[in-house]
């Protein structure tokens, strides 16, 4: 339980990092003008849009981890029972570096990532966006938010990285669904009360969720490199459930 | 050809077909060659204010929405997460499913319903029937087994399969959109509108609608939509569309502009000289469009294929199905053939040849070169010879001074004379001569009592003695001796295809000028790079033996067939066409129209101002010779991306047809696979737009000066450098 909590406040501060882009389009989305309540289901709605999103990386990056592991001709062994078999070591290395190299990027240390994302089809996305904002429909705050959960983001990727580690559908839908609530309150925030935070706070806590996914990143990594009955990092997470 | 025929997808500038899907959008008739496009389009362009065209974004996002929770709890399901103690739970997760998967299925389904059903009551039945089919299956046993409460329900596979052919046809249009990226400029013709001023008002109007001697007013970064003069401003402007050349020229008050130029850097008032519709772009415009529209041998082929594959793809699903039926349950049969039907699915091999050659055209278009036919750059890659006409093609098809022999007088008193004379005329020859006694800074003589003399040449005086310049005849009326030294030198020069000006004064002719039509400056380099390339060249003219043979060995040709008429041209062209299987010919488009027509691949070099009468394939532009070995690579590189296309679709195709027949394909991953094909295809297309330009080293402006022909230095004869005279 406790590394699903590590998972929320990872994603609660990294949500800081979402209001430099994702809260641009929350702000955007705006009030309705069929009162306080409409906005409320409007906001809600482009979030659960989002988090569905998040959610399904999440169980697919699973399940093509779950793949991985047992075409390798091993059954996947639970995480913490000591043996992890060599396709989960190697995944969670990967994973674990990919992390690493995320959270580096939060500090500023990296940014082929950055320029990646906005090569990646990122503009063609954003202008598909902009346009569903204005829609009147009370659908399409609910496609935005589906849309929007695709749009290339270092924390997303991040994440679906260690749910593809944890190599079952169920556990990496569990990593992403966390995440995804940890973004909620930020995000909430930003379309209901608007821009109170300053611009020094969202730097605290993009450094915040930084430091938070270089922990994860870290402990990944050590799952896959050191002997299995030295998971000191993990005992003290609670481990995933089996 | 069908009323369609020449519509272009609206999206992606490739032809709709028969059954195009026809929107209004944002006030415009709009058509699209394929749903993708259709979406891609919106995506880019629409004007999201209009209900319409949100819509349908709504739709895709609310069908992925419902899509990603049924594949969420579908994974949960497989994954066994259900098991134990909540197994009490699992009906009401089916039914869950089948809540999301009903509007998911009709929100994604509709549009490939829709095709099914015009294609079908045409009497045609396309690939969107076998999706539909399939995911019909698939949805409508699942809700059966949910009312049985059974536990095998399949509501994942019929939304996924939607889901993925949905997204893959959209990244599909996206990629084709940047395929006809290159082609917008000359498309832009017939779309353009034009700031008319009328009195103190500026109306916006298409150009269609602008006729000569309206005043037309072009900001900086748009483009010029008329032929004409400009009356006000300055600016430079690119005209690579049309020219090829990518460079910019400056344009002031009374400076000529061309349609379909870019207006670079400042607002220019044009007063228009002629119709919006009888430009050189409008013409370039309409025979782009057409040349899209038209489908090349290969694209038939394709086409022929797909019409049939998809019965008969039905009719393997079927058996498939009936099949696997007797050993497995009916659901795993029904599974395996849900497979067959969207894995068989013969998306791919109808995009292989339509995007390589409209790149490969746009490619071409961006350096002025326009292909008016699209089988035609496949062709060219399988010529082995290309035959050339002379004048104009490998030659500039003007007189040139090459050469001054003198007897006991300096050249440059010679062109003084000569040219003080020539000065008046309007005659090629001696335009000629003015201009090379300019380039070589000579004053010309004054001269008075000048009279052109017909058929002979020209007469005057200077210094107070007659001076003449012409042919033999006017030398001979006139009663003026010939040096023999002289009289031997022009013979062998008349002898040698050269045309020949005696120069006199004082009784006596002095000088034998020499001029001919010397070849393009870029001619050899050209055709030594194309026999690098396994090209056999071979120069077919109708001029006299010697001069054709002396230009051929000037420019590397060795195999030369002179003195023909245009008739016997042709069937020259029939007999090395006999011996060398295809054969291009590479004509100035002026005289050469039924050879170029007759030939496998017509090239017009420089070619007639109406286009619309145009016998060439391909059309160079005025300087484009130089051009050919890269239109060459051009040309092989589209087949070869042709080819391995359609290798790659239809291996691939049977290949996983085999896979899914054999039950070892999962519907949705079928549906991956088609999907990842098809973007397959278009990224391998898409490897065209990495080609090189045309090598600038070749690029004639930047070879000033040709190296002097010949030089004579014998006793009494001098000669002098090359003048250089200007072309075009």
């Amino acid at each position: 339980m406790i590394y699903y909590l590590v998972i929320f406040a990872a994603g609660f501060a990294g949500s800081f990092h979402c209001i430099g882009m994702c809260g641009g389009f929350a702000c955007a989305l705006g009030r309705d003008q069929r009162g306080g309540g409409a906005t409320v289901l409007r906001h809600l709605l482009y979030n659960t849009g989002r988090l569905t999103t998040y959610c399904f990386l999440g169980g697919l990056a699973g399940a093509i981890g779950q793949v991985i592991c047992t075409t390798q001709g091993l059954t996947a062994a639970p995480l913490l029972n000591g043996s992890l078999d060599t396709a989960q070591r190697i995944l969670a290395i990967v994973a674990g570096l990919l992390m690493i190299a995320m959270a580096l990027q939060f500090f500023g240390l990296l940014q082929v990532f950055h320029r990646l994302a906005i090569g990646f089809g990122g503009s063609t996305f954003a202008l598909s966006l902009r346009g569903l904002l204005t829609a009147r429909s009370s659908a399409a705050p609910l496609a935005f938010g589906v849309f929007n959960g695709f749009l290339p983001c270092p924390l997303v990727y991040a994440f679906a990285a260690q749910a593809a580690s944890t190599a079952g559908a169920l556990p990496g839908f569990l990593v992403m669904a966390w995440f995804g609530l940890g973004t909620f309150p930020a995000m909430l925030m930003m379309g209901g009360v608007g821009r109170i935070l300053g611009p020094a706070w969202r730097r605290h806590g993009v450094r915040l969720a930084g430091g938070f996914i270089l922990l994860l990143g870290l402990i990944t990594l050590g799952r896959g490199l050191l002997p299995s009955d030295a998971h000191i990092g993990l005992a003290w997470l609670g481990g995933h459930p089996a | 050809m069908t009323a369609h025929g020449d519509i272009l997808c609206s999206h992606c500038s490739l032809p709709v077909g028969l059954r195009p899907m026809e929107r209004r959008l944002n006030g415009e008739a709009c058509a699209f060659c394929c749903y993708g496009c259709c979406i891609a389009f919106q995506v880019k362009s629409g004007r999201h204010e209009e209900w319409e065209a949100a819509w349908l974004l709504i739709q895709l996002g609310v069908g992925g929405f419902l899509s990603m929770n049924i594949m969420m709890f579908s994974l949960l399901l497989y994954s066994d997460a259900f098991t134990g103690v909540d197994a009490g739970v699992l009906p009401w997760i089916h039914l869950l499913l089948w809540i999301f998967a009903t509007p998911a299925v009709v929100i994604l389904g509709g549009p490939y319903l829709r095709e099914m059903w015009l294609n079908g009551i045409q009497g045609r039945v396309t690939s969107s029937a076998l999706i539909v089919l399939g995911v019909a299956a698939a949805y409508l046993y699942s809700a059966f087994a949910v009312f049985e409460g059974s536990t095998h329900v399949y509501f994942d596979t019929a939304v996924m399969v939607l889901m993925l052919f949905t997204v893959g046809r959209y990244l599909e249009a996206v990629g084709r959109a940047r395929a006809a990226r290159d082609l917008e400029p000359l498309l832009a013709a017939e779309s353009e509108s034009a700031t008319v001023i009328d009195g103190a008002a500026e109306i916006c109007r298409p150009v269609r609608e602008v006729s000569a001697g309206m005043l037309v007013r072009v900001r900086p970064g748009e483009r010029i939509p008329v032929d004409g003069v400009v009356v006000e401003g300055e600016s430079n402007t690119d005209e690579a569309v049309i020219t090829g050349e990518s460079r910019q020229v400056t344009k002031g008050a009374g400076s000529k502009v061309i349609a379909g130029s870019i207006n670079i850097d400042g607002p220019l008032l044009i007063q228009s000289s002629g119709d919006g519709t009888a430009t050189r772009w409008a013409q370039i415009c309409r025979s782009v469009r057409e040349a899209l529209g038209r489908r090349s041998p290969t694209q038939r082929l394709a086409d022929r294929v797909v019409g049939v594959s998809v019965p008969l793809v039905l009719a393997l699903g079927g058996l498939t199905i009936v099949y696997w039926a007797q050993s497995l349950p009916f659901d795993r049969a029904l599974l395996i053939g849900l497979s067959v039907l969207v894995v068989a699915c013969p998306c791919a091999v109808g995009l292989a040849a339509p995007m390589a050659t409209s790149l490969g055209i746009g490619r071409l278009a961006r350096h002025g070169c326009l292909v008016r036919d699209p089988g035609v750059l496949e062709t060219l890659a399988r010529v082995r010879l290309l035959a050339f006409d002379k004048t104009g093609t490998l030659t500039a098809g003007k007189a040139r001074l090459v050469g001054v022999d003198c007897e006991e007088v300096g050249i440059d008193e010679v062109l003084a004379r000569a040219a003080g004379l020539e000065r008046l005329s309007e005659h090629g020859l001696a335009r000629a001569i003015a201009a090379a006694a300019a380039q070589r800074g000579i004053t010309p003589l004054v001269t008075r009592d000048v009279r052109t003399v017909p058929g002979r040449g020209i007469r005057g005086s200077a210094e107070g003695r007659p001076v003449a310049a012409g042919n033999g005849r006017l030398m001979n009326d006139l009663g003026w001796p010939l040096p023999p030294s002289l009289a031997e030198r022009a013979r062998s020069l008349e002898a040698s295809g050269h045309s020949v000006v005696y120069v006199g004064w004082g009784e006596q002719v002095h000088a034998v000028l020499s001029l001919d039509d010397s070849p393009l400056p870029e001619a050899r380099a050209a055709i030594a790079a194309l026999r690098e390339r396994g090209l056999d060249a071979t120069l077919l003219t109708g001029d006299l033996a010697q001069a054709a043979e002396r230009i051929a060995a000037l420019v590397g040709i060795k195999d030369v067939q002179a003195g023909l008429s245009p008739e016997a041209k042709r069937l020259a062209l029939d007999r090395l066409r006999h011996d060398h299987g295809s054969v291009a010919m590479v004509g100035d488009g002026l005289n050469d129209g039924p050879v170029l027509a007759a030939a496998d691949v017509g090239i017009a070099v420089g070619s007639a101002t109406d286009l619309a009468r145009e016998t060439a394939a391909l059309v160079l532009p005025g300087d484009g010779l130089w051009m050919l070995p890269w239109i060459v690579d051009v040309a092989c590189a589209v087949r070869r991306t042709i080819l391995t296309n359609l290798m790659w679709a239809f291996g691939y195709n049977l290949v996983a047809l085999t896979f899914a027949a054999f039950g070892l394909l999962q519907p949705i991953l079928a549906a991956a696979v088609m999907a990842g094909s098809s973007i397959l295809v278009v990224v391998n297309s898409l490897r065209l737009e990495r080609l090189p330009d045309p090598v600038p080293a070749l690029i004639p402006e930047q070879r000033s000066g040709t190296k002097a022909e010949r030089t004579h230095n014998g006793a009494g004869i001098s000669a002098m450098a090359d003048p250089a005279v200007e072309r075009s």
